[in-house]
């Protein structure tokens, strides 16, 4: 399992970097550390010092996904591993509850990706208020071609980020996108030069985002939010 | 239409022709025994029809006049409605193909399958709006959720035919294929899907399908209860692959 190292809180005046640190493995996420990302963003929405909250990866990706080797003692029988998750519970409570905890960050949240983006790494992703990255960016969410359960909440964030027709290639077959192909979707808000560095590309645009009225943005999203869910003349009736 | 089956792939072939309440019918059962057949993990729709036969659709067939609600303003879309349905309830990979013409109740059956694919020369609109009828098929519901609204508003209350490339502009078409190599590509991408682990698809689209009408906390346990009740047989055939470093075959259940 990945230790405390695996997960660097950084800040940049108002605004804290979550960052994914086990390069070794791409970022590969494990149970703790989706525990530990749960843990990081409830603390940054607390604090009144940060203003933006930004997602990112050392090493050559944002996140390669889950980190399969965790999950080996499972071994060949498909219910092996589902009696153990229903004996714990915590698998993938622990991975929907993290993903849930960020989407509901009444902060500006964005992913800053780079190189591999994908499985729950993208899943985090689709829970941040903004999505960027470099050109080069493998994104997407190939789990399909593993056979592998995918239960954090993509299913219901992507067709409302996007629209329905998009589930398909992205969910369904598995095709990854890059950059471009993401921009063009409406998936991500700007994308960087290949290879460029996404924290230093992506300063203005944070610095852009703490400078917003912090109350004025909290209520803002949670009206999209709630809007999500909610009837015209209920959505109204707020005000 | 013609319903033929060949290794893991029902294939339902509109033929050109328009649908009549029989056509719906045999459409709706074509879907049920492809969702019966554990053979099957594919069910692709050829959809070139230019829609249903309505000027003829006044009167229904004596067998479902049962149905028909005393006082009745004409004949519902009962029929027409049980196709798009058990298709929605399909839960195993299902592939449009839109070529000629795909329009009206041909489009909307397009449009409840999970993939489209479209040959560069099709015409594909819903021109129902410009006979003076409105669609009860689903299609007022599926359609905005599928491209959007305002491309949703286009298609149905303009009533124009759109391109291939357009369609594909605004995300009603995933891919479009030049019409000489369509068959091809058809077969192909239908080859590859097949051979995806489609039980895992189904369980995918039996979490997306339902989630797009539930509030996000009513989602995320769902995502949940779908996770801890079913079964992903190939999960472990995907795992040995990784591990192995080689391509996994998969069995679909």
């Amino acid at each position: 399992m990945s230790d405390e190292s695996a997960l660097v809180v950084q800040d940049d005046g108002p605004v804290r970097h979550l960052i994914f640190n086990r390069p070794e493995k791409l970022n590969a996420l494990d149970l703790d550390q989706h525990a530990r990302i749960k843990r990081a963003v409830e603390t940054a929405a607390t604090e009144p010092g940060v203003r933006v909250l930004a997602l990112s990866g050392n090493g050559r990706a944002f996140c390669a996904g889950d980190d399969l080797r965790a999950e080996a003692p499972a071994g060949d029988d498909p219910l092996a591993g589902r009696r153990v998750e229903l004996e714990v519970g915590a698998g993938p409570v622990l991975l929907l509850e993290a993903a849930a905890a960020l989407r509901a960050c009444p902060k500006p949240t964005v992913a800053l990706m780079h190189g591999h983006a994908l499985g729950s790494g993208y899943d985090y992703s689709l829970s941040c208020d903004f999505r960027v990255a470099t050109a080069d960016v493998n994104y997407g969410d190939p789990r399909i071609h593993r056979a592998l359960w995918a239960a954090e909440g993509w299913a219901y964030k992507l067709p409302r980020l996007v629209n329905q027709a998009v589930v398909a290639p992205i969910a369904y077959l598995g095709e990854t996108m890059d950059g471009a192909t993401a921009l063009e979707l409406g998936l991500l808000h700007e994308v960087y030069p290949p290879g460029a560095d996404v924290r230093v590309e992506a300063a203005p645009f944070l610095r852009d985002l703490a400078c917003l009225d912090a109350a004025a943005y909290a209520e803002t999203k949670a009206l999209i939010l709630a809007g999500g869910d909610t009837a015209f003349e209920q959505a109204l009736g707020v005000f | 239409m013609q319903v033929r089956k060949q290794d893991a792939i029902t294939t339902v072939s509109f033929g050109g022709g328009l649908f009549d309440y029989a056509a719906t019918e045999a459409l709706r059962e074509a879907v049920r025994e492809a969702d019966a057949d554990e053979g099957v993990r594919l069910l692709v729709l050829d959809c070139d029809s230019a829609g249903d036969a309505w000027p003829d659709m006044g009167d229904w067939p004596e067998r479902l006049r049962h149905r028909r609600s005393a006082g009745a303003h004409g004949p519902g879309p009962l029929p027409e409605q049980d196709a798009i349905k058990a298709l929605r309830a399909f839960m195993k990979p299902t592939l449009a193909l839109l070529r000629g013409k795909t329009l009206g109740l041909a489009l909307d059956f397009a449009c409840v399958c999970d993939l489209r694919l479209a040959s560069a020369d099709a015409e594909i609109g819903d021109p129902r709006i410009r006979q003076g009828r409105a669609a009860a098929t689903g299609i007022a519901y599926l359609l905005p959720k599928l491209i959007g609204q305002a491309h949703a508003m286009r298609v149905l209350l303009l009533g124009e035919a759109l391109d291939a490339a357009e369609a594909k502009r605004i995300g009603l078409v995933h891919e479009v294929a030049p019409a000489g190599g369509f068959d091809e590509r058809a077969g192909a991408l239908a080859a590859e899907i097949a051979a995806l682990p489609t039980r895992a698809w189904a369980v995918h689209k039996l979490q997306v399908l339902p989630q797009l009408d539930l509030p996000f906390d009513a989602a995320m346990t769902h995502s949940l209860g779908v996770r801890q009740t079913h079964v992903i047989e190939d999960r472990a055939e995907g795992m040995r692959a990784w591990r192995e470093r080689r391509a996994p075959e998969f069995t679909g259940r």
